[in-house]
């Protein structure tokens, strides 16, 4: 029967949770190196460290598994609700704490005060991002549904 | 139940049902022979309805018993979710979840929800989710593509 054949295998659903939470760790990575690259700019340096690129991604890693298992994906989800504010306050803290105890903005007050303010506006951006996608999906699947009930209307 | 085939050269072909009560076997029987393909048999308040196949709006399966939903009814009916899809072969249900059926038909609008999962809302205001494992598949049935 072909419900036996839609079943995911575990090694499918692990796929598909890993390159989710791939995608999101380049996607804050590249945000976070923004920030960086541009507080080091106006510092007056115009180069990076590896050491800290390398702290960034595994960070952004590691959130993004905390963001999916621990508070339901918040940045994906279909309303902001208690759940998804407290997920997005501890990420925001965990990538904050992490920038100064690993001295991305030489423990400079104001640039981590201004990065953690970042990290929010980053996520409220890909929220509504995912919430425009999803609109558009909608007007999508709605107009394919009615060119259906036309094609097999009884 | 007794069965008894008989194969025949010449005269006219019959079949004879024999039974004391109405019961649901009989019903089906009566129904394929009464060409009743677009039509199901099913219990309300103890007694058997046969409704159109197009009223239904949704059919869910609990504790092992399956439910057809109409506008104004609720109707048991005999068999699994899966017997039901492979008698009818009708397109226009669709196997939404482990335990639902839905009538394309039937749904006035969709929604696109987080994790690729779709809430349809059928004709009578129930939300029905379509889960993120038959989505895909959903997607390509209004598109055609199934």
């Amino acid at each position: 029967m072909k419900d036996n054949n839609n079943k995911l295998t575990f090694w499918e659903r692990y796929l598909t949770n890993e390159i989710g939470i791939e995608f999101k760790a380049c996607l804050y990575f590249f945000a976070v190196l923004f920030f960086y690259c541009v507080y080091r700019m106006i510092g007056g340096v115009f180069d990076a460290s590896i050491l800290h690129m390398a702290e960034m991604i595994f960070t952004c890693y590691f959130i993004g598994y905390i963001q999916l298992l621990v508070f339901g994906n918040f940045d994906e989800a279909d309303k902001l609700g208690v759940l998804e504010c407290v997920g997005m306050a501890v990420c925001t803290l965990a990538y904050t704490a992490v920038s100064w105890f690993g001295g991305w903005f030489e423990e400079n007050i104001t640039a981590t005060l201004l990065f953690a303010a970042y990290i929010v506006l980053a996520y409220f951006c890909v929220f509504f991002i995912y919430k425009s996608k999803r609109r558009i999906d909608d007007k999508k699947l709605n107009e394919e549904l009615r060119l259906f009930q036309t094609e097999h209307k009884k | 139940m007794k069965i008894r085939v008989e194969r025949i050269t010449d005269g006219e072909e019959s079949i004879d049902i024999r039974y004391k009560e109405p019961n649901p076997t009989i019903e089906r029987v009566l129904g394929i022979l009464n060409n009743e393909g677009n039509r199901l048999w099913g219990r309300a308040d103890e007694e058997s309805v046969c409704i159109d196949l197009s009223d239904i709006l949704y059919l869910e399966s609990v504790d092992d018993k399956v439910f057809a939903y109409t506008r104004e009814r609720i109707l048991r009916i005999e068999g699994s979710l899966n017997s039901f899809m492979t008698e009818t072969a009708d397109e226009t249900f669709f196997r939404c979840s482990k335990s639902m059926v839905i009538n394309v038909n039937r749904v006035i609008s969709l929604k696109s929800l987080s994790s690729n999962r779709i809430d349809a809302v059928m004709e009578g205001g129930e939300h029905i989710i379509i889960s993120r494992r038959y989505a895909s598949e959903f997607r390509k049935l209004l598109k055609g593509d199934r």
